[in-house]
């Protein structure tokens, strides 16, 4: 039976259930594509039980194996009508689970170790800022970038002090004329420094429905010099045209 | 006058913030040759990185940026008030290494390859941008899709994907493990 000596189980070092059966696995120095399915949910079960309580929340999921492998036992233990072929081998699953898993791990430690060689070493991370010529190398800023930025700003809001708002209503074709004006006067806007000024969430909403519809219409591009540097909203060339001379009529 | 376009080179490699690409280089300093700059910048590395210097040039990310040298780590923190750099915690870098071998990949994928939910993680990771989302599968749901961003690679000391290690080279490794 189970040698170990009994000492107190800390779920939380193993990473999740796969991880915990691949420790039980090399413990046993069983080969991982012909577990002895009995033995190891034995073992498993006893490692659940020197719990004194299982915190559900955190390990639903160590409880989910469990029920997997008591499932699978018994599966093997069931007579069957035909000679079992490898393709219905009631393991299969669970044994392609683990040597993904497996893999992950592995890919984990040499993660781990390029960080340790990394952690020491500095490298410089501002600068001074880039001269604004129109030639600069842009990126477009994904929908994704964008949504994200929002998110993010959105998030950073809600830490912030609550105050007491009047109602108003915003709508977008005013909003709208409102960035063009903005972008017509000083031909760029910073998206995070605009969407700081907006002065409660409906109307930020209500804002970025604004550039994404201007954006879908091809009217302004949100850039940025590379990934993560902040994210600017140019007008395009044709329809600063377009807009100014509407303005003059 | 005529300078170097070693001497060049290193000041544009200075002056970057993101790792500057070869590419880049050979765009901006049109008037050389790619073997004049091929050679300017393996001096300029081997110069930098010869025993005595407090900095060195890296490739990272599919470009070349300035770095220091490791053992001088706490007098860097002195300087910026600094605490060591936190690791990424076990769960965090397990989602990142299944993130780097499968993508683009959806959370549910990620929670079923490491057999826990690894939505706390995943945002964890967003937040520091070492992933990004890239669109969403076109599957039920439509479930967004996540790779590994320039931040990971620079993070790791990685000049691209190809830097890690195959599956396969992998699965070998633990083959041997076992062997023994």
């Amino acid at each position: 039976m189970e040698s170990a000596t009994p000492y107190q189980i800390n779920l939380e070092v193993f990473q999740g259930p796969l991880d915990l059966l691949l420790f039980l696995i090399r413990k046993r120095k069983i080969d991982i594509h012909d577990i002895p399915i009995a033995a190891i949910t034995g073992d498993y079960l006893e490692y659940l039980n020197r719990k004194d309580s299982i915190n559900l929340e955190r390990e639903a999921e160590f409880l989910l194996m469990a029920s997997l492998l008591i499932h699978i036992k018994s599966q093997m233990l069931l007579p069957r009508e035909s000679l079992p072929e490898e393709e219905d081998d009631p393991r299969k699953i669970l044994v392609e689970k683990l040597l993904d898993y497996q893999k992950i791990k592995a890919a984990s430690n040499l993660l781990r170790q390029k960080e340790e060689t990394r952690l020491p070493e500095w490298q410089r991370s501002f600068l001074p800022p880039l001269p604004k010529t129109e030639d600069l190398e842009l990126t477009e800023v994904s929908l994704f970038g964008l949504a994200e930025a929002f998110y993010f700003l959105m998030k950073k809001r809600e830490r912030g002090d609550l105050k007491t708002i009047e109602r108003k209503e915003y709508s977008i074709e005013e909003k709208t004329r409102e960035i063009l004006e903005v972008l017509r006067i000083h031909a760029f806007l910073d998206f995070t420094a605009f969407f700081e000024s907006q002065e409660t969430l409906e109307e930020a909403v209500v804002s970025f429905f604004c550039f994404l519809e201007l954006i879908k219409a091809g009217k302004i591009v949100a850039v940025q010099e590379a990934l993560f540097h902040p994210i600017k909203v140019w007008l395009r060339k044709e329809s600063a045209d377009e807009y100014s001379g509407q303005n003059h009529h | 006058m005529n300078i170097p376009v070693k001497t060049i080179i290193e000041s544009l490699i200075f002056i970057s913030l993101e790792p500057l690409s070869k590419e880049k280089i050979k765009g901006i300093l049109a008037e050389f040759s790619p073997e004049e700059i091929e050679t300017a910048l393996l001096e300029l590395t081997t110069d930098y990185n010869s025993p005595g210097r407090g900095i060195k040039i890296i490739e990272v990310a599919g470009g070349y940026l300035f770095s220091t040298q490791p053992e001088l780590d706490s007098w860097i923190r002195r300087l910026l008030h600094s605490n060591r750099k936190s690791k990424l915690s076990p769960a965090a870098l397990e989602t990142l290494s299944t993130i780097a071998y499968n993508q683009p990949i959806t959370l549910a994928e990620i929670s079923s390859v490491r057999g826990v939910d690894a939505s706390h993680a995943l945002k964890t990771l967003l937040q520091k941008k070492l992933i990004k989302i890239v669109g969403r599968k076109k599957a039920p749901g439509k479930p967004l899709l996540y790779r590994t961003s320039d931040r990971f690679l620079r993070y790791f000391g990685l000049n691209s994907l190809e830097e890690l290690p195959s599956a396969e080279e992998i699965s070998k490794m633990l083959e041997e493990e076992d062997g023994k």
